[in-house]
């Protein structure tokens, strides 16, 4: 059984700076598994984020072929992409992106709002208690810890039961004790069968990972 | 958690932002309505003083100028134009006539300048002319010294049948003979006097302001006005009360267009305004809206986000300015009385008539500069990338 659920086939991504042409990735190939738990790492500018835009349909690349659940999108229109995005990915960036004046229930179910999801008010309560913020369900972020503001956002990021989970430097605003709280919902997340890719430049911390690929210079060092 | 309760939490985030710009769409709201309401009223007052409430179907003024005819039978202006009581005589044979009253109508302003108070001298058949002549008290002038009082100036004088009433201007006293009922119009702030006393009041003796004809037959008007006219010299002129009451239309005219220029001005400085806000409301959000972008908002989705805070403020605005319109009407009513109108209509006359209608077309306006000042912003942070989001700055 084909159990692939992202693929890379010699994609490249290049900007353009000035009359300078900057490769960002360079020829990556890269085949992820469902249920996969996935540390990107690298040094700052190595290519890692972009890399992870690439497989979370943000950016298109500029060579090559990126298959989300065997499906190419990297020529498809904004609007097929968008439905990718809503209903396949979740994405939990090192900024929140909470808003403030919304409780985290209501953070946590606007991804809901735009799948026309019926169920999302009890679905976002189902997924505070389980990144264990069951009792915080009323709160605004501003009443919240840095830790609890992103478990919100990763309770916010699977409202949708997507199959993949993308984070960038999900820990890069946190203390230590709350990574590591971070880093075990997403164990507990994986254990449940979630396909998880974390883009992180703490080696200590991609430690809790079942594959770590270290990029340089726009290129897979090691998978 | 509903799209228009995530708008209104949005907007609920910069809580002086959003106040302020209630706050312009309520006055664009409010000045709307009221420019409206007050176009209306005055226009109606006048048709309603002039046309309805003298109860003449024909008017036969002098003068060249229709503006003057209409002047001095709206509010006693002053012309050196006169109809001598002769013509009197010319018109009554003419047999599509049914009534005819002289009168001799004038104004006097009060010593402290604070009041201007019209005379007119009248004759027996104004009983039978004006529908709305009533006596709430007493009846017809008994000497030549009385006087009849519309129920506002019996009100504002604070006087009854057989009180006497001193008319500073002529030193002269009056014995009140009767009070009319309201006819809620220009009536009502009249004193009114035998003819005969009028013209002598200001030494104009067999001189007539103008002469209020009623017809046998209202269908056949225009036969009657060309039967009149044929009876009298060629500077003479036939007028209907609403020829009349186009003609002080007319005269405003110039202040309406003006006031209508002003109002549309305000408009697109109001789009403007909230267009701008609006602008600086969603690129602060920017990042944001790339987020949203990131977790499956289409481009519907976000122009929904950005019309539904746009509509909860123009809703808020427009409820707050038709609201502060009806409560301030009479306020800016006696303010526009005061400043502008004086004594064109009567005093007891609506020149502020707010309705249903003029708060639905305010409605409907005020919707549309909020859509079309949110449409641009809204087309241009849809299509935002989601790239943005993780985009350093």
């Amino acid at each position: 059984m084909n159990n692939k659920i992202i693929e890379l086939k010699d994609v490249s991504k290049i900007y353009r700076r000035g009359s300078e042409n900057i490769c960002a990735v360079n020829k990556v190939d890269l085949v992820l598994n469902k249920g996969d738990f996935c540390a990107i790492v690298g040094a700052s500018g190595s290519g890692k984020t972009t890399l992870m835009n690439l497989i979370g349909c943000i950016d298109n690349p500029s060579v090559g072929t990126v298959k989300i659940k065997n499906t190419d999108v990297s020529g498809l229109p904004q609007k097929d992409l968008t439905k990718i995005r809503r209903d396949t990915l979740g994405f939990v960036f090192q900024q929140f992106f909470l808003i403030p004046t919304l409780t985290a229930s209501e953070n946590v179910q606007i991804p809901g709002l735009f799948a026309k999801n019926t169920q999302r008010i009890k679905r976002a309560e189902e997924l505070l208690d389980l990144v264990g913020l069951s009792e915080r369900i009323h709160h605004r972020p501003g009443e919240m810890s840095g830790g609890e503001m992103q478990r919100t956002a990763i309770a916010r990021a699977l409202i949708n039961s997507p199959e993949i989970l993308l984070a960038d430097e999900p820990t890069g605003n946190l203390d230590s004790e709350n990574a590591k709280i971070v880093f075990d919902t997403f164990k507990k997340l994986n254990k449940a069968g979630l396909t998880i890719i974390v883009v992180t430049h703490s080696k200590e911390l991609a430690k809790n990972a079942d594959k770590i690929i270290t990029i340089k210079d726009g290129k897979i060092q090691t998978d | 958690m509903k799209f228009y309760q995530f708008a209104f939490k949005n907007l609920i985030r910069s809580k002086t932002r959003t106040l302020l710009t209630v706050l312009s769409i309520s006055m664009t709201a409010f000045i709307l309505f009221m420019v409206l309401s007050l176009n209306r009223g005055f226009e109606s007052s006048v048709k309603e003083d002039l046309v309805e409430g003298i109860g003449a179907h024909l008017f036969i003024a002098r003068g060249g100028c229709p503006m003057d005819a209409a002047s001095i039978i709206a509010q006693g202006g002053i012309s050196p134009m006169y109809i001598p009581e002769e013509v009197l005589q010319k018109i009554q044979d003419v047999e599509s006539i049914k009534h005819i009253m002289p009168f001799k109508i004038f104004s006097i302003t009060t010593s402290d300048g604070m009041r201007t108070d019209i005379f007119c001298g009248v004759t027996k058949e104004v009983e039978q002319m004006k529908g709305k002549w009533k006596y709430q008290k007493g009846g017809w002038f008994p000497n030549d010294d009385s006087v009849i009082l519309g129920a506002d100036i019996a009100v504002i004088e604070q006087r009854k049948v057989g009180d006497k009433i001193y008319v500073e201007h002529f030193d002269k006293e009056f014995e009140v003979a009767g009070i009319l009922e309201y006819a809620y119009n220009q009536d009502d702030g009249m004193f009114f006097l035998p003819l005969k006393t009028a013209q002598k009041l200001i030494n104009r003796e067999g001189k007539l302001s103008a002469i209020a004809v009623s017809v046998e037959d209202i269908d056949n008007l225009d036969f009657s006005k060309m039967e009149i006219k044929s009876h009298l010299a060629d500077d003479y002129m036939v007028l209907t009360p609403e020829a009349i009451g186009n003609d002080v239309m007319n005269f405003f005219n110039s202040t309406r267009t003006i006031m209508f220029a002003v109002l549309f001005f305000t408009l697109i400085v109001s789009t403007v305004g909230i267009a701008n806000t609006i602008i600086t409301m969603i690129y602060e959000r920017r990042k944001e809206f790339a987020y949203l972008k990131c977790v499956g908002a289409s481009f519907h989705d976000i122009y929904k986000i950005i019309l539904y805070e746009s509509l909860i403020l123009c809703k808020t605005g427009i409820i707050i300015g038709i609201s502060s319109g009806i409560l301030l009407s009479s306020l800016f009513e006696g303010y526009v009385r005061k400043f502008l109108l004086t004594s064109y209509i009567s005093q007891t006359a609506e020149i502020i008539r707010p309705g249903f209608d003029i708060a639905l077309i305010t409605m409907f306006i005020v919707l549309v500069i909020g859509l079309l000042a949110a449409t641009y912003p809204a087309i241009k942070i849809s299509k935002i990338m989601p790239m943005e989001a993780i985009r350093n700055e």
